[in-house]
């Protein structure tokens, strides 16, 4: 059987005067639950239709499993897709939806009829053979558009926003039922979202896009904990992005200046100098009273509390005039975190990163050949 | 009562403050008039007035097809003389009357058949050609509609007579030159027809059959033509009503009494004072052909489009305005 194993080389897709895609490379494993994570507009359907083959690439290959199918007509691809309102076909009833694929290969009837069901029950669909799509709900709707794509035990299968036109309780629960089925079919799932809690709760590996560029490319924790650009760090959850002056650096560890106080950086691009962001995430922090004297502080004041059930988010707003986060546990302790009360936020130097500043969305990785990120992403008219 | 209590009722009863008022205004204007929520009595009564004004003339030129004397305009009681019972002069068997019905029955037939498929593939070209020329192509696929129709008569008889040369050489007025009349004006509403609905459906369900294994043949046999159904049916039906009371083109391209059609037939003999109540029995049946193929044509676009998707009947109802206007 196919191991699914998808190699873009340079994908581009040029349409008019737009550059929808702007050279991707990306290795997906067989097997793998891979995301496309990005804004709109940042090239991530276009990406996945021209993997179906529904748009010529302007430059570029597309490797499946060996074979270039950059030039191959979408009706012989060995991929297929779940599209995002799923396309399925209103004349025909759930049962003639499935068979659909398998009609075209012409198989034999009583194997359409075996596959068939042996699909539907997959998605737990048994008793709707007969129904029109009309007659079924959005999440049901969902799952016949997965069995008619699945049923034809594709090597790769693409989900354009899949749980996008459901409603979020749904969406829940469907994240969880569509993890697990991609475990147990074992198909490569290469899905498209922008929604960053979808992405990262579901994939073995997540590509940050950004402007027809894939900006990193990671598991979930690696992208959310150390994010390679200021881009992927800011769209990935509230991050405390700020401004901030490399002065010097040693042991793996960096000196940054905040306005008037000195932090000690433990990650990210250390050997950085000169103009710099430094992101913490708000989980990271911790507020101590005004007169704690440890190092690391930057002192400020309350200026709003979020009360969010498990946690309060704390906004504090510093004497440089930025703003920062910070999420503590309820203790119950309310007291402390009063709007207008001096407080110390505490930043531990392995929670403070530190990415080269310049061209918004450049990579800090000094792993990269220069030559891979000549051209700015952040460039885009 | 408490503070809260107002709450409580103000929330209650959002609408109170609208209620009626309880100071008396001076007349200024009749009450009926006055009163912003009432009926538009006056608006009501003006449209029944026009809709009788236009459907009266009609209605009592059909009811005279039932009376049982020769007189168009003097009611002598009512009979199926001239519809059927006379051997001889009613509408079904006077031969001058049965040929002009055989002939536009005919017309419209091979019109539906030649303009309806001809409109659904020149709709599907429009719909997947993009780039130069297929903004200015769209447009132009209009301009018959809004052609005045004596203008493209009278194009297409200079044409058909004075033009020696392929292909127009090989028409001759007659049969021929009217179905070529004909299909050459109602294509344009198939493709409008076609297009909006291929517009409202979009490139999804066909992509969505090439991605599952069909070829392009495949996924329009299979997919799209079936949701484009509802729109061809509509459009076979809006070209037979077309064809059935069309007169300027048909006329023009007549050769003789051979190829009279309905609308010739009346336009010839209305003024006529021998002409009997058939006439009006041959007027009636136009207006009810036309009637029904339009309000077929309507219901089975509406009722067969919902099945599909919603929403998108206005093309054909502004069609089907259009051409009764
Ligand atoms: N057929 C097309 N013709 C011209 N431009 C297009 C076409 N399809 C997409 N684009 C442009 O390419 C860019 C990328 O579009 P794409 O649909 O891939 O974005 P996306 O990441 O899927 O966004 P979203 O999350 O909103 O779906 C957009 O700026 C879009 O306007
Ligand atoms: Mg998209």
């Amino acid at each position: 059987m196919a191991s699914g194993e998808v190699i873009l080389r340079g994908l581009t897709k040029r349409f008019d005067d737009q550059l929808a895609v702007d050279g991707i490379d990306a290795t997906i494993n067989g097997g793998e639950f891979f995301s496309l994570l990005g804004p709109s507009g940042c090239g991530k359907t276009t990406t996945l239709r021209m993997i179906a083959g529904f748009e010529r690439p302007t430059a570029g290959e597309i490797v499946l499993d060996g074979v270039d199918v950059a030039s191959v007509p979408p009706h012989e691809r060995n991929v297929h897709t779940v599209f995002q309102n799923y396309a399925l076909f209103p004349h025909l009833n759930v049962f003639d939806n499935v068979a659909f694929g398998l009609r075209r290969r012409k198989l034999a009837k009583d194997e359409v009829r075996r596959r068939v069901q042996e699909a539907l029950a997959l998605v737990e669909l048994h008793g709707l053979a007969n129904r029109t799509p009309r007659q079924l709900s959005g999440g049901q709707q969902q799952r016949v558009a997965l069995a008619r794509a699945l049923v034809l035990r594709p090597a790769v299968l693409l989900l354009d926003e899949p749980l996008g036109a459901l409603d979020a309780k749904i969406r829940k629960q469907l994240r969880v039922e569509l993890k697990a089925l991609q475990e147990e079919v074992g198909i490569t799932f290469i899905f498209v979202t922008h929604d960053q809690e979808e992405a990262l709760s579901m994939s073995d590996r997540v590509a940050v896009m950004n402007a027809g560029r894939v900006e990193q490319v990671g598991s979930p924790p690696e992208v959310y904990e150390d994010p390679a650009t200021v881009f992927v760090a800011d769209f990935l959850g509230v991050s405390n992005l700020m401004e901030a002056e490399a002065v010097g650096s040693g042991r793996g560890e960096c000196m940054v200046r905040v306005g008037e106080f000195v932090l000690r950086a433990g990650c990210g691009d250390t050997a950085a100098c000169g103009a710099v962001k430094i992101v913490a995430r708000p989980e990271r922090l911790e507020l101590l009273s005004h007169e704690d004297q440890r190092e690391n502080r930057l002192p400020g004041m309350v200026e709003r509390t979020v009360y969010v059930g498990a946690s309060r988010q704390v906004i504090v707003r510093l004497p440089t005039g930025a703003a920062i986060q910070a999420s503590v546990t309820n203790t119950g302790d309310a007291e402390m975190y009063r709007q207008g009360k001096p407080v110390s936020v505490y930043v531990p130097a392995g929670a403070l990163r530190v990415l080269a500043s310049g061209p918004a969305g450049e990579r800090s990785d000094p792993a990269v050949p220069a030559s891979e990120h000549a051209e700015p992403s952040g460039v885009r008219s | 009562m408490t503070v809260t209590g107002i709450g409580a009722r103000e929330l209650a009863t959002p609408a109170a403050p609208a209620g009626p008022e309880p100071v008396r205004r001076r007349r200024l204007l009749p009450a009926v008039l006055r009163n912003p929520w009432g009926r538009p009595r006056f608006l009501v009564l003006t449209t029944w007035v026009y809709i009788a004004w236009a459907l009266l003339p009609v209605g009592i030129a059909m009811l005279f097809s039932f009376n049982s004397g020769r007189s168009r305009s003097v009611w002598q009681g009512f009979s199926l003389r001239w519809w059927w019972t006379d051997p001889s002069f009613s509408v079904f068997h006077d031969p001058d009357y049965t040929h002009a019905l055989v002939h536009s029955l005919e017309l419209a037939a091979l019109d539906m058949l030649i303009a309806t498929p001809l409109g659904v593939l020149l709709a599907l070209g429009l719909a997947r050609w993009r780039g130069r020329g297929s903004g200015a192509a769209n447009g132009l696929m209009l301009v018959p509609l809004v052609t005045p129709e004596i203008v493209m008569a009278v194009s297409l008889l200079v044409v058909f007579t004075q033009l020696a040369i392929v292909p127009f050489a090989l028409i001759h007025l007659g049969t021929g030159a009217q179905v070529v009349g004909q299909v050459t004006f109602s294509l344009s509403y198939v493709v409008v027809i076609v297009r909006s609905r291929l517009a409202s459906i979009g490139p999804e369900y066909e992509e969505a059959a090439r991605d599952l294994g069909a070829t392009p043949i495949a996924a329009l046999r299979l997919v799209l033509l079936p949701l484009l159904l509802p729109a061809i049916l509509a459009s076979m039906l809006i070209v037979f009503a077309l064809s059935i009371d069309d007169f300027v083109v048909t006329q023009y391209m007549s050769s003789n009494a051979s190829t009279t059609t309905i609308p010739m037939f009346l336009y010839a003999n209305a003024r006529g004072g021998t002409t009997t109540p058939a006439l009006n029995a041959l007027a009636t049946i136009l207006v009810v052909t036309t009637l029904i193929g339009i309000g077929v044509a309507y219901l089975i676009y509406t009722a067969l489009g919902r099945r599909a998707s919603t929403g998108e009947v206005s093309a054909l109802r502004d069609l089907s305005g259009l051409e009764t206007a």
